[in-house]
């Protein structure tokens, strides 16, 4: 076995029971949600009709989506939000321990007084990182796609306005939860990989989380306010919300803007690995 | 005879502080070379340079013929940092099989009888370990595979007088098999029996270098006599050998460097009533030899 790969399984297995506990607690939520469905379809599509510029921002509803069809449901009660923020917590929680949080536990000076590069120690780190956040997505979608015949969220749905028009909203499938998940796991990719160079910058874990936690909340506050006031629209496109959103993968299918993410993360990864490879090892705090 | 630690001017500066000042270091293949040195002197850093974690500001050093930061001179080098730091839920088997994996020395024959010899649980996780306890897997790591260089920092710290001498047992063990050993400490006694050369640093400078056995001179020949009647001191000019000459009222105390025949010849002719021997304590040399630096390096 090369030590690349020794280290890869290594970290994995030091955080085996975190990733399982984090990862049954996120699907657990996606069942409790997707449980409700039948009772609160109706709510959701009130909701809908009833709010504002900001209040369906922050929803992340738009024209295109119906907050009563199963897809729409999901996408406001989980996929808009809570799913994200919580796939973008992980990411930079794994992001932040792959250099920085071992080096300020004085491990990962132990690991380099072995027969390994640092480069192989950060480009196995990163592998360790990003295989456990794909795992914990593809979970998340398995937990959806076991959800939607058990909960109804298969069944197409026809609402009929008050001119008489009538339209059908399709249920969903196993694909849709693909492209919403798939999409989800690319932010909180491109959190890692900003969390993973901040964290081979400084060496610091606290900076790391900090900073990354600090952009990823400005951001989705500044999407709001991009979105119900109209203005800063040139400075929301630089956060993952505004194509997040706006592209809503779940409901609409994936766009080429999912690219953004996985592009985020490499140039962390690059930077983080470079910088890593050159620079003093901190202390242990 | 190999070099195989060699450093050249190596410093390192952070601001103000220069941790270590252009220090040249050579050490031997088969030698066990001790840095000793107060807290704070400079003898993690310079361990740490050799092994790559931190970056000279200037100078250079040399493990083993070749850099620290070629992972094939680093499989040939055991190293017990001064505080070992290994993930938590790690049991000592676990450490032995990845780190002993990554050196290729996991199936260590050696393994079973280093981890009976320190009486080592490695069963248990790193998190349930005391201090100690965790020095013994750090020692055991840094022992297997029977590493060409062994850079050892503080190893005794935290370790009962038993596994201390156990210790010190299997440091002549692996020293008689030729293993270069580069031990840091601050307590003399500690290096007394297995080191050849001794470093002594002060303020990131190499303060002193001395070979143990001329240390271990300086640990004897010193006298105390007892006249009858006070003597002065002038009554010992000329008597060969005499480096110190310490007079109280009745008593003299000299320090001898060679044969006494002389001084007792001179003791008797001034009619000594006893004589006895005295022996320093390495540790007070030790304080001595700091001493000494100091106040060369407050010298202009």
């Amino acid at each position: 076995m090369s030590a690349g790969w020794m280290i890869v399984r290594r970290w994995m297995v030091d955080r085996r029971l975190s990733t399982i506990s984090w990862t049954v607690g996120l699907a657990v939520i996606v069942v409790l949600t997707a449980a409700f469905y039948p009772s609160l379809s109706e709510t959701t599509a009130d909701l809908g009709s009833d709010s504002s510029g900001a209040m369906s921002a922050l929803l992340g509803l738009s024209s295109a989506i119906d907050p009563s069809s199963p897809l729409g449901y999901l996408w406001i009660g989980l996929w808009a939000n809570v799913v994200p923020m919580t796939q973008i917590a992980f990411g930079i929680a794994l992001g932040s321990a792959a250099i920085a949080g071992d080096e300020e536990t004085g491990t990962l000076e132990y690991m380099l007084s072995m027969p390994v590069t640092r480069t192989t120690i950060a480009v196995s780190r990163f592998i360790a990182a990003v295989a456990i956040l794909v795992v914990s997505g593809a979970l998340l979608c398995l937990s959806l796609i076991v959800s939607i015949p058990l909960f109804e969220l298969g069944d197409s749905v026809t609402t009929t306005a008050s001119d008489g028009t009538s339209t059908t909203q399709p249920g969903a499938t196993a694909l849709d939860a693909f492209n919403g998940t798939l999409s989800s796991t690319a932010v909180g990719l491109g959190f890692l990989g900003l969390t993973y160079a901040i964290g081979g910058i400084t060496g610091r874990k606290g900076t790391a989380t900090g900073v990354a936690a600090a952009i990823a909340v400005g951001g989705y506050v500044l999407y709001t306010i991009s979105n119900s006031t109209g203005s800063l629209d040139w400075l929301a496109e630089l956060t993952p919300w505004k194509w997040y959103v706006d592209d809503a993968s779940l409901v609409l299918g994936v766009s080429w803007a999912v690219i953004r993410p996985v592009i985020m993360a490499a140039a962390g990864f690059v930077v983080g690995a470079v910088v890593f490879a050159r620079r003093d090892l901190q202390p242990a705090k | 005879m190999t070099t195989v630690i060699e450093t050249d001017g190596l410093t390192k500066q952070w601001g103000q502080l220069i941790a270590v000042n252009h220090l040249d270091l050579a050490v031997e293949q088969g030698e066990c070379y001790s840095f000793l040195g107060r807290n704070g002197s400079g003898k993690s850093t310079t361990a740490r340079m050799l092994l790559d974690f931190i970056r000279p500001t200037a100078g250079s050093a040399r493990l083993l013929g070749g850099a620290g930061a070629d992972p094939a001179i680093r499989g040939r080098v055991g190293y017990l940092p001064g505080d070992l730091n290994l993930p938590r839920a790690m049991t000592g088997n676990d450490a032995f099989d990845f780190f002993g994996g990554l050196r290729g020395s996991a199936d260590d024959p050696e393994r079973a009888s280093l981890i009976d010899r320190f009486g080592l649980d490695p069963t248990r996780p790193v998190r349930e370990l005391s201090t100690g306890n965790r020095r013994k897997v750090g020692l055991v790591l840094a022992f297997l595979g029977d590493p060409e260089l062994l850079i050892l920092d503080e190893p005794t710290s935290g370790l009962d007088p038993v596994l201390q001498e156990e210790f010190r047992s299997l440091l002549a063990d692996r020293k008689a098999r030729g293993v270069t050993i580069w031990l840091t400490s601050h307590v003399m006694a500690e290096v007394e029996r297995v080191a050849d050369r001794v470093g002594l640093i002060r303020d990131g400078k190499m303060a002193k270098e001395l070979a143990m056995e001329d240390l271990r001179h300086q640990t004897t020949g010193r006298i105390r006599l007892g006249f009858a009647e006070p003597v002065e001191a002038s009554a010992f000019d000329g008597v060969d050998g005499l480096t110190t000459v310490d007079v109280d009222g009745r008593d003299v105390t000299v320090s001898v460097d060679g044969p006494v025949a002389a001084l007792l010849r001179r003791a008797g002719d001034l009619g000594a009533v006893h004589i006895e021997t005295q022996r320093r304590d390495l540790d007070d040399i030790f304080l001595e030899l700091f001493d000494l630096s100091a106040d060369d390096g407050a010298s202009p």
